[in-house]
């Protein structure tokens, strides 16, 4: 489904982008659209560049050639604060320091909109408790960080960047080392931000099946090319799958949520 | 909480306490009443001498030292995002002490006024150095480190030299100060080290956020909107300043830096706006005591302080970190 | 030089490394005040004829130079053992206190007069042992406190804070007792003069030991270098060797420490020179390590003498002039930085 030109004019776009680590190339003249406003879900294989791609959207990775565009403007143009009240990336794995307690750590999100003499004020205060509450981790923010297990700990993580009220949210590999119960928390969390808060998701998922059930917007990529885009319905198809994931599933559609599942 | 406030207010109340003890200990005893004459004006020339001219600098030296010490090496363990760093480890202490070995043996005794500006000129010659040759699309903490080592061991190669070869009072003379003493200090360092001092603290003191989230990895301070190598550069810039200055003024003394910090944050936790002051606090307790021990323990010869602590050092944060051996990941 | 059809080529270049390393000792031999022929040396060594010349040559040379082959051997081969036993490349008895340990604990020994001075080789080389090993259990033990285990970063980290801790305690020792300062000041910083043919004779025999253990076990280390879980499943009992390596290490570190005193760099460089000419492979990594430790030590102690015009300069300063700009150069180029 093209997307219309006025929407992709504000927000996060890749125009001719080309990204590498030293003599190693993973992306070459890559364009891409984030559509606002929606979950969109970059899904490949490992190497395929997915979580790359990510990272230049954070601006934690230089752009070989090409530009990664905010609002029209390249983002190595945004002073660090600035880009950071804007785009906000939890990449993955993150390692805190010990003795952190989780109100520490989301604290510690606030850093963007604090200048050097600033007093933790009224704003911040108020900005913390919301991600602590949309978090669910209103009760265990006196915790230390090692306390906890690994799906509070994800959202402790994932409550900092919210305390950082940026439109944007990129998340690396959120899911990954979670148990069921807590992948779908983090889910319908993503779900609540996107739908009730009007912001803009990407995330790097491992799991194609959780791409199909929740993503508004698929992105599939190969050795570093854009195979497809669009959402799961359309582009979730056997030959898509097959071609991404060098598999051969089965498409299972399920008529009560309309989802559609893959086994391979 | 409380007893933490306890032992804060414990460690505040020490400074005086370990103050007085300084001025009245040593291989000369000066007594209460001794003291007390001073402040009404009615004391002999000699203890006027040994309080006033000696031993009073030299604590305020070992105090304000101290103070610089554990706040450079808070800084250390956050740039390096490791326990067990210190301001040392950078090289900067050896390149300060290569200088101040080079002015000791090229001018003899007539050197005393160009030591501070040698040993602040050698530090910042090598952290210069260090950073510019572990620049590569910006910096590690581990590059850093080796990189710090190398260097270090090339300045140390030259102050190596120095000793085996140059005359032997001089010999003595670089090694006692290269061993980390207040030996000799007098108002003079002692107001030379405070004016040094006051800016890198002030801005040390200004930079505590920036050293709070220098303990996240790099890609989480970035994402938050830091720049990471630039901040980096900054707080090393300081740490280089502080350290650079102690060591001009008292020699190399080792694991105060490393140590200090450590205490500190048992005492008021992690975040460094409590941190620095709470380091400074014990950095200038514990070299106060290390200096007073070196003085007493076996007189009439003296311990340079910089021995000191690191003989009492050592083992104390060897159980400091047994404490964190749980530690989970 | 790799695959399996190079070896002959690894043979070769083994074998002209020992000759060069000959060649090369018998120049250091002939180097010094008075410059003596080859021939000279070689009459010394094998038709002695009582003559000022031949008595230079086995009173003074030849121990040094052979002190020095066998410190730089010893090292040498330590580093690689360690870098094979805790999988990390900076892993070497000078960056992570050992050098230091067996310097402290032969300082202490002197000052507290439990052996006689430096020529009785024999009873301070246990003392040299036992420091090495100490401060070695205590760098890996501190280096492995906290998450992650022991990282490079924490075990660099950790062999400075407990080397700078020995050297203090060495420093403080040798303020204290004057004596003990005159006797050793040189060999503090690692030194070669004035070694005697007895301190040699009285060390060789552990040297030679350590070097033949690692030469016949070189193939384990191999295996060991890959790492505890693939060299578990690989049926190699991962305590067993680690505790070999730690016998193995000792015994050379403390040997070369109490001949040549604390040399630094010789054991992380040559085993990082071995494996960039040879490739990863123990069985060539060992020997060509000893030699080229030998020669490195022995041409760095004749470069420091000739170069500063005095017989008495370090060869531990010698070596940290060459040894840091190479570490300097490992470190921005070769390390990935985790």
């Amino acid at each position: 489904m093209p997307l219309n030109d006025n929407e992709a004019g504000s927000g996060l776009r890749l125009d001719k982008l080309s990204l590498g680590y030293g003599n190693r190339m993973i992306v070459e003249g890559l364009d891409l659209v984030i559509p606002p406003q929606t979950f969109t879900v970059l899904l490949g294989r490992n190497g395929s560049g997915k979580s790359t791609v990510l990272r230049a959207c954070a601006g934690l990775l230089k752009p070989k050639a090409g530009a990664v565009l905010l609002d029209g403007k390249p983002l190595s143009r945004f002073r660090a604060r600035e880009s950071a009240r804007r785009i906000a990336i939890l990449p993955q794995g993150p390692a805190a320091p010990e003795g952190l307690t989780v109100s520490d750590l989301v604290r510690q999100g606030r850093y963007p909109h604090r200048s050097l003499f600033s007093r933790w004020s009224r704003a911040d205060e108020d900005a913390v408790r919301e991600a602590l509450e949309l978090t669910g981790m209103a009760d265990l923010r006196e915790q230390p960080l090692e306390n906890l297990s690994g799906g509070q700990r994800q959202r402790a993580w994932i409550a900092m960047s919210l305390a950082q009220q940026t439109e944007i949210l990129l998340l690396d590999e959120p899911t990954t080392f979670l148990d069921l119960a807590h992948q779908a928390e983090v889910m319908s969390l993503i779900t609540t931000l996107v739908k009730s808060r009007n912001k803009t998701v990407v995330a790097v998922l491992h799991d194609v099946n959780q791409a199909a059930r929740h993503a508004d917007h698929i992105v599939m990529f190969k050795a570093g090319k854009l195979v497809q885009q669009g959402p799961p319905n359309i582009i979730m198809t056997r030959e898509h799958v097959r071609r991404v994931f060098d598999i051969d599933p089965e498409i299972v559609h399920d008529a009560k949520t309309n989802a559609k599942f893959i086994l391979s | 909480m409380t007893s933490h406030r306890l032992i804060l207010s414990a460690a505040i109340m020490s400074v005086p306490a370990l103050l007085l003890a300084s001025l009245a200990l040593g291989d000369q005893t000066v007594s209460r009443a001794d003291l007390e004459s001073l402040v009404d004006g009615s004391a002999t020339g000699q203890i006027r001498m040994i309080v006033l001219d000696l031993r009073l600098p030299r604590a305020l030296m070992a105090l304000t030292a101290g103070m610089a010490l554990g706040i450079a090496g808070a800084i250390a363990q956050a740039v390096m995002r490791n326990p067990l760093a210190e301001p040392g480890i950078l090289g900067i202490n050896a390149g300060a002490a290569l200088a101040g070995g080079l002015v000791i043996v090229s001018f003899k005794g007539a050197g005393a006024a160009l030591l501070p500006v040698a040993g602040f000129a050698g530090a910042t010659v090598m952290a210069a150095a260090v950073f510019a040759l572990s620049w590569r699309n910006g910096t590690s903490s581990l590059r850093i480190v080796l990189i710090g080592i190398a260097l270090g061991s090339l300045a140390g190669a030259g102050s190596s030299f120095l000793i085996a070869f140059a005359d032997v009072a001089d010999v003595q003379r670089l090694m006692i100060w290269l061993s980390g003493s207040v030996y000799a200090a007098s108002w003079e360092t002692l107001r030379l080290l405070a004016a040094w001092l006051v800016v890198p603290v002030v801005l040390a003191c200004l930079a505590v956020r920036q050293l709070d989230l220098m303990r996240f990895g790099d890609d989480v301070a970035a994402s938050l909107g830091q720049r990471v190598n630039l901040g980096r550069a900054f707080l090393i810039l300081l740490c280089t300043a502080i350290s650079g200055a102690t060591v001009a003024a008292c020699g190399l003394i080792g694991f105060i830096g490393l140590i200090a910090p450590h205490v500190a944050r048992r005492m008021v936790g992690a975040g460094h706006a409590r941190l620095i002051p709470a380091s400074a606090l014990v950095g200038g307790l514990l070299l106060m005591a290390a200096d007073l021990i070196g003085r007493t323990v076996i007189a009439p010869a003296q311990l340079p302080a910089g021995i000191v602590t690191a003989l009492i050092g050592a083992p104390f944060l060897g159980y400091l970190l047994w404490g964190r051996r749980h530690a989970a990941q | 030089m790799t695959g399996r059809h190079a070896d002959p080529l690894r043979a070769l270049g083994l074998a002209i490394l020992f000759c060069v390393c000959i060649l090369v000792a018998a120049l250091a031999i002939g180097a010094g005040t008075s410059r003596l022929s080859l021939v000279t040396v070689c009459e010394a060594i094998f038709a002695f004829d009582g003559s000022r010349d031949h008595l230079v040559v086995t009173m003074l040379r030849l121990p040094r130079v052979l002190a020095g082959a066998m410190a730089g051997a010893a090292l040498a081969v330590a580093g690689a053992v360690m870098q094979a036993a805790t999988g990390n490349p900076l892993a070497s008895p000078g960056l992570l206190g050992i050098n230091a340990g067996g310097a402290f604990a032969v300082v202490a020994a002197m000052a507290l007069q439990m052996t006689g001075s430096m020529g009785d080789g024999n009873g301070l080389i246990w003392y040299a042992f036992g420091g090495a090993a100490i401060a070695g259990f205590a760098v890996h033990a501190l280096g492995s406190l906290g998450p992650g285990g022991p990282t490079s970063l924490k075990l660099v980290l950790a062999g400075a804070v407990v080397g700078t801790f020995l050297t203090s305690l060495t420093a403080a020792t040798l303020i204290v007792d004057q004596a003990t300062l005159e006797a050793v000041r040189l060999w503090t910083v690692g030194s070669l003069s004035g070694r005697t043919m007895g301190q040699v004779v009285a060390v060789a025999p552990y040297i030679a030991t350590g070097l033949a253990a690692a030469l016949v076990l070189r193939r384990q280390f191999t295996t060991l270098s890959l790492g505890p879980n693939i060299s578990g499943a690989l049926g190699q009992s991962a305590l067993l060797w680690r505790t070999i390596s730690v016998v193995i290490v000792v015994l050379l570190a403390g040997s070369a420490v109490a001949l040549a005193g604390p040399v630094g760099f010789v054991g992380l460089v040559m085993p990082h020179i071995a494996r960039l000419t040879v490739g990863a492979d123990y069985r060539w990594i060992v020997p060509y390590s000893a030699i080229g430790g030998a020669l490195l030590l022995v041409t760095a102690d004749m470069i420091g003498r000739g170069l500063f015009a005095n017989q008495d300069f370090p060869v531990g300063v010698t070596m940290a002039l060459i040894g840091a700009p190479f570490f300097l150069w490992l470190a921005r180029y070769r390390l990935r930085s985790s």
